[in-house]
């Protein structure tokens, strides 16, 4: 219920910044490569997520939010790369995040 | 009455004398609007530029200067450099040795690769002002024109009268916008009873200046940004960006001052 | 003592213009003084208006601080790059900031393909021409002041006259029109980077739509999605530019956009500067 409680409270705020809470009981990404050759877990995934981004305005309410929760879901394993990937990475997906947000918020607002 | 108006006087003398203010000196009219451009001459052993604003202003608006061709309005800041006039920035947008204006081939402006020994042509401008040579030529120059109270050249009236006809475009330097008309006159409320209200008036700016050359750097708010003490005209901020340095000097009150006392 | 005016009792529609005249004498005088005072103290002040970059140096980044021991800053010109780059290809998809020091680029990143390394790695090539490396080959200095060049007698790589020669010329800025440069295709821009981009399909642009002035008599604005998406994308601007979700709720000002604000972000350093404004402010309201 807790674990519930606390992924319906990200996806309805703005993602905080750099500086987040740890996301609580998600279950952690599979650990990433140190070099971007190889396609890890993670990036897999991320590459699905915020390859998406284009079509923002075509996507289905419900489909945002369901990438918001993945881009979420992400967010340790992101957290835990070296730092110059984490660098890169953090502000990436929260790029893509945000901006799914953005168009959800756009929707209601309207 | 009389000992007050006495008294008046002679502090006022005291002060313009004693005081050499670049808000309040009384201008002489073939050195009023002088730049000295020294951002790299005396390094490069040469004596700076006096460039004199009064031979350009009668030909060019001041937007094709500071807005097109891009000089900013305070000595040295620019930073004209020998190699920016050579690649035809600044002075060197018309002072090419190619571009011909009303029939004439314009010199170039630092041509070759150093000053030659003695100056050579690098003297036509770097050079230290003769004051006869240039009296006798401002003479010349402004015999036909209206004059303003200090012997200076009334430009606005010289323009509106015909007499100049400044141009406004610099054929590959310019591009040409779709004017932005404003016609709006604002009463400036003058903080001295004794003063009249300023009646600022766009369109006789707008001749000279377009909007680019005061929006949004000088002006940028849009209502109420004029506002801005004397003390801080004589100082060069708002008004005092132009006018005193090169445009009408400040101590012709009148000229702005001109709403009739309530 | 008063003047002859006075006397006459009960005429005074006016000061008298002895005392107006004394007292703007003074006024003068004061001023005078204070002004001598002001403008030895202040010397060559005033706002003015500032040094306007040259074409080629417009759209200057300047990365990294000047010091002793330290490696020369570097000076980016984005002209080079965004003839070949949209915006989103570096500020998204590579992840610069858009802020000088913001992107806290450190030579490792680069040496592990990231930043400026995505590219400048020696080995992708472009126009037939390899790229040479960022921060690697060794640590030689010599490499490094490619780069690392403010101050230092560089020569830069390319000729901006000889670059700007074939493009249209625009106002202000670079003196190059991007935007009819990219429509004309005279620009083949680049999008997508091979192992840091994420293959995606093109985008559906909005519709151009109005924002009116506050000021009556500019004319309005017409904002168009599409020549923007063109180069930013969407996450280029959203949300971290642009938050307001509803059309119409947020209130734009000049003056935040001179600061850097909104279109301010791009349009007072890189794209063409908001000195322009009939660029933005095209449609005449009758």
């Amino acid at each position: 219920m807790a674990l519930l409680l606390c992924a319906a409270a990200w996806t309805g705020a703005a993602w905080p910044g750099r500086a987040t809470a740890a996301a609580p009981g998600r279950p952690a990404a599979a650990s990433p490569e140190g070099k971007p050759a190889g396609t890890p877990a993670w990036r897999a995934e991320f590459d699905d997520v915020c390859g998406r981004t284009q079509d923002a305005m075509a996507i289905p309410s419900d489909e945002l939010k369901r990438l918001v929760a993945r881009a979420d879901a992400l967010l340790p394993a992101v957290e835990r790369l070296e730092p110059t990937q984490r660098k890169v990475f953090l502000r990436r997906l929260q790029a893509c995040r945000n901006l799914f947000q953005f168009v959800l918020d756009t929707r209601e607002g309207a | 009455m009389r000992r007050i108006h006495l008294a008046a006087a002679a502090l006022c003398a005291l002060a313009l004398v004693a005081f050499p203010a670049r808000g309040m000196k009384l201008p002489i009219p073939h050195e009023y609007g002088r730049v000295v451009l020294d951002a790299g001459a005396s390094r490069a052993g040469l004596p700076p530029v006096a460039f004199d604003h009064w031979r350009h202003r009668a030909r060019f608006t001041c937007r094709l200067c500071h807005v097109d061709v891009g000089f900013a309005m305070a000595a040295g800041a620019t930073q004209v450099t020998a190699a920016g006039n050579q690649a035809g920035f600044h002075c060197g947008a018309c002072h090419d040795g190619k571009r011909r204006l009303w029939g004439q081939v314009i010199f170039a402006a630092c041509a070759g690769t150093a000053p030659p020994a003695g100056g050579g042509a690098c003297r036509r401008c770097h050079a230290q002002p003769d004051p006869a040579r240039l009296e006798k030529e401002f003479a010349a120059f402004a015999r036909e024109l209206p004059r303003d109270r200090f012997g200076g050249v009334d430009w606005e009236k010289a323009e509106g009268t015909g007499k100049i006809t400044p141009s406004d475009f610099l054929e590959g330097v310019s591009i040409r916008r779709e004017p932005l008309k404003n016609r709006k006159e604002i009463t400036l409320q003058s903080k001295g009873t004794w003063m009249s209200d300023v009646l600022f008036s766009h369109p006789k700016h707008a001749v000279w200046n377009g909007c680019e050359v005061c929006h949004p750097e000088i002006y940028p708010a849009a209502a109420g940004g004029a506002r801005a003490s004397m003390l801080a005209i004589t100082g060069g901020e708002s008004c005092g960006a132009c006018h005193d340095k090169v445009a009408f000097p400040l101590v012709d009150c009148e000229k702005c001052h001109v709403k009739p006392v309530q | 003592m008063v003047g002859p005016s006075r006397r006459m009792g009960g005429r005074l529609a006016r000061r008298p213009r002895g005392t107006i005249m004394t007292r703007r004498l003074g006024a003068l005088c004061a001023l005078a003084v204070l002004a001598g005072i002001a403008a030895d103290a202040r010397g060559e002040g005033g706002a003015g208006k500032r040094r306007r970059p040259l074409p080629p140096e417009y759209g200057r980044v300047l990365l990294g601080e000047a010091g002793q021991g330290r490696m020369a800053p570097v000076a980016f010109d984005h002209w080079l790059h965004r003839a070949r780059y949209t915006c989103r290809l570096c500020h998204v998809d590579i992840g610069f900031a858009m802020k000088a020091g913001a992107t806290g680029i450190k030579p490792a990143d680069n040496e592990a393909g990231y930043f400026c390394g995505a590219c400048h790695d020696g080995k992708r090539t472009v126009d037939g021409r390899r790229i040479f490396e960022a921060c690697g080959a060794g640590g030689e200095r010599q490499a490094c002041q490619r780069c690392h060049a403010v101050g230092l007698p560089v020569k830069p790589g390319t000729d901006f006259a000889a670059f700007a020669r074939g493009l249209p010329r625009g106002r202000f800025g670079n003196g190059i029109d991007w935007e009819k440069a990219e429509l004309d295709g005279q620009l083949k821009l680049v999008d997508e980077l091979e192992g840091i981009s994420i293959k995606r399909q093109s985008l559906t642009a909005q519709k151009d739509f109005a924002l009116s002035p506050k000021l009556a008599g500019m004319p309005e604005i017409i904002f168009s999605h599409a020549k923007h998406t063109v180069w930013s994308g969407c996450e280029g601007c959203h949300p971290d530019i642009f938050v307001g979700v509803k059309r119409g709720a947020t209130r734009y000002t000049m003056v935040e956009i001179f600061e850097g604000k909104y279109c301010g972000a791009c349009h007072t350093s890189v794209a063409f500067p908001t000195l322009d404004c009939q660029r933005c402010h095209t449609r005449l309201v009758k």
